[in-house]
């Protein structure tokens, strides 16, 4: 039983042995993440499958059915216009769904407890519960569009653009995933935003239209929809077209990440519904 | 043999107050200090402050005041040296239905900053010193309470703590289990890990106790060895002077004896 117990110093923040030589703090962190992907890809038919197949029938029914009556938007086949929406709602809902469900799960477990009394900050924790989400998010988007790309011949015609639109969209989401996790007490909290908030603002969004199409008043009110101005920034991406001010859009979608990370850190630095 | 320390304090607790949102005040200025070495029980009714004490030292509860020092490292201010130093066992079974035996032991290990070979070196001797290299595949919720609570107990000890906190270890736990438990807590104490331990077992914690803290009310009401805190009653044993502290002598074996000779 000695072996038990030799800590005459308390080893640890030593050097991860391998090609790659890791401090104390950047294993602490790896395995802070290494444990949120661990969850979703142990659920992966959950996870992964079930948004993949989901995004698959959407392209089926909008690509096959209602692609067959409306032939171009903008200049563009119905079903290529609507791939870069899908592969943003992908994206965003997975990213939330993720964190605000492996938040509430370790905290209704109280399994939650060995990350916040191990010697991570909240810092490190939130940004490791945070890209559990966007990295499930980002493993769903990749998937989907490679599964279009097969299917449709789908351009990328600004890809910068692209990957810093999706990179602040799944971050934002994962943000608020994890907002959402850390505040509810209960599985229904979680799916009330899923279902009354994020579903109807994504779909209303123009994921499957044209906001240009519809008429007043419904024109203007979709401008006031955040994720109406998120799916023009990634649509501009992929297809050099947008309803929005790309920039602008841009710009105002880094701040509002920058702000709800800044709020999720003051409530993870209090200990927030985390600790008593 | 037992090893000497020094004295050098594990824990070093001054006028730690804890006072809920809702105004409870579960702890009202408990100062404690534990030595290096020492095996330290903490006893009290259901709600006197042990747990929040734990948690305060831990970072699961924030303190609303006071000081917490583990081997001399602030673990308010300094906690990522201090939690390097702490091995808590919960009185919660916590466990991460999503992990397996041995990932939960990696993952805690990966937390406290250790190695990939350190961590399987240790996971290994870890599962064996508890029985669990058979389960080491298995899914923590398809275990049994007690394996579940040598898991918890074998997380606790994964990144070498030199002071381990033991919330209710043996509650729900057979007696076969508890005894094999004490029997490793023992040996690592006489090793040198400092222990605190909370239970409702008396018995248990006169027998494996140095030195004894009673809490009540969020106070720490009387601490010593349990010949010291039996005399300081008037009574014989760690179980009557418990019940003189919450004030239900009346259930005393001794009072029942003699009321029973009359």
């Amino acid at each position: 039983m000695s072996a038990l117990t030799e800590h005459e110093a308390p080893r640890a923040p030593e050097r991860e042995r391998g090609l790659v030589r890791l401090s104390g703090r950047q294993i602490r962190f790896l395995a802070l993440v290494r444990r949120e992907c661990n969850r979703f890809m142990k659920i992966k038919r959950q996870t992964v499958g079930a948004p993949l197949l989901e995004t698959f029938l959407y392209i089926s029914v909008f690509g096959a059915a209602l692609g067959s009556r409306i032939h171009t938007l903008h200049g563009y086949r119905y079903v290529v216009f609507v791939i870069p929406g899908l592969i943003m709602m992908a994206w965003a809902m997975n990213a939330f769904t993720n964190n605000a469900s492996s938040i509430l799960q370790q905290k209704f477990q109280r399994s939650i407890d060995d990350q916040l009394s191990s010697p991570a900050s909240p810092l490190e924790l939130l940004l490791a519960f945070s890209l559990g989400g966007f990295l499930r998010g980002g493993t769903v988007a990749v998937l989907t569009f490679a599964a279009s790309s097969v299917l449709v011949d789908l351009p990328v015609d600004h890809v910068l653009v692209l990957l810093a639109g999706l990179f602040f969209v799944g971050f934002f989401f994962s943000q608020l995933g994890v907002l959402v996790g850390v505040r509810a007490e209960q599985f229904d909290d979680v799916a009330v935003y899923q279902q009354f908030v994020l579903m109807p603002l994504i779909f209303l969004g123009g994921v499957f239209y044209s906001a240009t199409l519809l008429p007043q008043p419904f024109e203007t009110l979709t401008h006031i929809n955040p994720v109406y101005y998120m799916i023009g920034i990634v649509r501009y991406g992929f297809l050099d077209y947008s309803d929005v001010n790309v920039a602008l859009a841009l710009l105002v979608l880094a701040l509002a990440t920058g702000a709800l990370f800044t709020v999720n850190l003051r409530l993870f630095l209090r200990g927030y519904r985390l600790r008593a | 043999m037992r090893v000497q320390w020094s004295a050098v304090m594990a824990l070093q607790i001054e006028d730690l107050v804890k006072r809920y949102p809702t105004g409870t005040e579960a702890l009202k200025g408990v100062s404690l200090s534990i030595p290096q070495g020492d095996f330290f029980g903490l006893l009290g009714p259901n709600g006197a402050g042990k747990s929040t004490l734990i948690h305060c030292t831990t970072g699961l509860a924030s303190a609303t005041s006071g000081s917490i020092r583990v081997f001399g490292h602030d673990a308010i201010t300094h906690y990522e040296q201090a939690r390097l130093a702490v091995g808590l066992a919960p009185q919660d079974l916590n466990l991460d239905w999503f992990l397996t035996v041995e990932e939960t032991l990696d993952y805690h290990g990966g937390y406290f900053g250790m190695a990939r070979r350190d961590r399987r070196e240790r996971c290994r001797e870890l599962l064996e010193a508890f029985s669990l290299t058979d389960k080491r595949t298995e899914r923590t919720r398809t275990l049994s309470g007690g394996m579940k609570r040598r898991l918890i107990l074998a997380r606790a000890l994964m990144h070498r703590p030199r002071l381990l906190i033991l919330d209710e270890p043996t509650a729900g736990v057979d007696v076969e289990l508890r005894l094999e438990l004490w029997q490793y807590v023992q040996r690592i104490n006489a090793e040198g890990t400092t222990i605190l331990l909370t239970t409702h077992y008396l018995e248990e914690a006169e027998q494996l106790c140095d030195h004894i803290a009673f809490i009540n009310g969020g106070e720490i009401v009387a601490q010593g060895t349990s010949g010291e805190l039996a005399a300081r009653y008037g009574v014989v044993s760690l179980e009557d002077a418990y019940l003189e502290l919450v004030g239900r002598k009346e259930l005393s074996r001794a009072h029942l004896a003699a009321e029973e000779a009359v």
